[in-house]
């Protein structure tokens, strides 16, 4: 790989400069897509280190998005977004092997590993409230962007309501779609739709919104990564997604403060407290995590079809239980009449 | 066929070996993750090895006696009716997995359109079988989570 790499680097260079691979070395946690970091050496005496996230080879991937998708919505988030500049894009995989974007890389460690080396304080327990705060202000920032910028990108669906109802529906597709029944999706999209909130404009949502995928650089600034699943949407999606998924993998930065958290992120949006709430957080903690619940699932019914292997596959089939759990957790039962 | 030691106690048991022998000796860092997710793996097919067919018919059971409640009430639907007639002529009686789970997906499917039917009537009797519902689903999902087990996101950071 590093020979290939070199040899791409060296020919889509704007400068006409030729590039060494100095050290290539896989990155560890990303599940989705094959990630790697590249120590480069140009022949100018510059070096400088760049990121490859690629597909995996087919029948391997947890999950399918689609890089041409990805790489466009990268371009057009350029300057909106602080995030890792996409440099390079190897389309067909005839460089680099696969579907390949090159970004640059941010030199600095991922907000998860930020968290989990806090020292405990005099209390027993970290510190985290200025990451907390930090989060929400990432958070509110992405919503905060103009839409206009993904223009062609992206749908851009224009009625709240009828957002909603598909985002919902896509439970039941979900269902439809498996190879065996799920009976916790038709429940819960049932009672999704019977208790709508209120609505809120759509906007940009990553939709993989976690500590994980949050880069922090020298001076303490966050950038945004893994963008495969970003859509226009409902801006709690982000706020349910980042609670369930910190459930799993904590520290839960909302449940150590549910309320100064949400007034934050009210401050810096500008959005009610009638649409975000606990109530509604909860909500969209069920309503949020089938977007990638959808994929996990689509990769269990592709290896039950023979479609899909691999390891990562079946380990992240758990997933889908916690998944379970979160959609049982928001959905209330009906309280019993003496 | 030899049924002891079960398949349970042999999954369990390379489970062991591979976090006594063969995960010290590994440093590499994707490998390491990988050995972590196969210990994972291999918990979770000893739970299912151990009660899978046990559960799918219990479940079932419960299920399929929930749908016949609504289809014989007034929150039943043609769409219910043909769910059940659909689990009446393709279930089967077989203990042989696929057979176990062909039924246990035919239960299954009746049962969500079942829930669904009653999530959308209102009332005592609606509200009744809501939680009636409810209690189904939180016996799938004490399995699902017991199959699980300690399970995080092995290698993010």
């Amino acid at each position: 790989m590093p020979a290939r790499l070199a040899s791409y680097l060296s020919e889509v260079d704007a400068d006409g400069r030729t590039a060494t691979v100095a050290a290539y070395r896989p990155i560890i946690g990303g599940y989705s897509r094959l990630m790697a970091r590249a120590d480069v050496e140009w022949s100018d005496g510059s070096s400088e280190s760049i990121i490859l996230r690629g597909d995996p080879p087919p029948g391997k991937a947890l999950m399918e998005t689609d890089r041409d998708l990805e790489w466009s919505l990268l371009r057009a988030l350029r300057g909106a977004v602080r995030m890792p500049a996409p440099r390079h894009y190897d389309a067909d995989g005839s460089h680099l092997g696969t579907k390949c974007i090159v970004l640059d890389c941010v030199d600095g460690p991922s907000l998860q590993a930020v968290l989990v080396s806090l020292p405990a304080t005099d209390d027993g327990a970290p510190d985290y409230r200025r990451h907390s705060q930090d989060l929400v202000d990432t958070m509110a920032a992405l919503h905060a962007v103009d839409t206009s910028v993904v223009a062609g990108v992206l749908d851009q669906p224009d009625d709240w309501d009828e957002y909603l109802g598909r985002l919902i529906d896509r439970f039941r597709q979900a269902d439809t779609g498996h190879v065996e029944a799920v009976p916790f999706l038709r429940y819960v999209a049932a009672w999704l739709d019977a208790h709508r909130p209120p609505p809120l404009p759509l906007r940009l949502v990553h939709s993989d919104f976690q500590t994980s995928n949050i880069v922090v650089d020298g001076d303490g600034a966050h950038h945004l990564v893994d963008w495969e699943l970003t859509h226009i949407g409902d801006p709690r999606e982000d706020l349910g997604y980042y609670n369930v998924y910190s459930s799993a993998l904590g520290p839960n930065l909302f449940a150590a403060d549910p309320k100064g958290f949400l007034a934050r992120y009210r401050r810096q949006t500008g959005f009610s407290e009638e649409a975000v709430n606990p109530e509604t957080m909860a909500y969209f903690s069920s309503l949020a995590a089938v977007t990638v619940y959808a994929q996990v699932l689509g990769g269990a019914a592709a290896m039950a079809r023979g479609a899909n292997s691999g390891l990562m596959t079946t380990y992240t089939i758990n997933a889908l239980t916690v998944g379970h759990s979160n959609f049982m957790s928001a959905c209330s039962a009906p309280e019993l009449v003496a | 066929m030899l049924s002891r030691p079960t398949t349970e106690q042999v999954l369990l048991d390379c489970r062991a070996e591979l976090l006594a022998t063969i995960e010290p000796a590994v440093a590499d860092g994707p490998a390491k993750v990988a050995v972590q997710m196969l210990e994972n793996v291999l918990r979770n097919c000893a739970a299912r090895a151990a009660h899978e067919v046990a559960w799918m018919h219990e479940e079932g059971a419960a299920m399929i006696a929930f749908v016949e409640r609504v289809v014989t009430g007034p929150l039943g639907t043609p769409e219910v009716d043909a769910a059940l007639a659909a689990y009446e002529a393709g279930r089967s009686d077989s203990r042989h997995l696929d057979d176990a789970c062909a039924t246990y997906d035919l239960a299954g499917r009746a049962f969500s359109v079942a829930v669904e039917a009653v999530m959308t009537g209102e009332g005592a009797l609606a509200d009744e079988l809501h939680r009636a519902g409810r209690d189904l689903l939180e016996l799938r999902l004490a399995h699902e989570q017991q199959i699980m087990g300690e399970w995080a996101f092995v290698g993010r950071a």
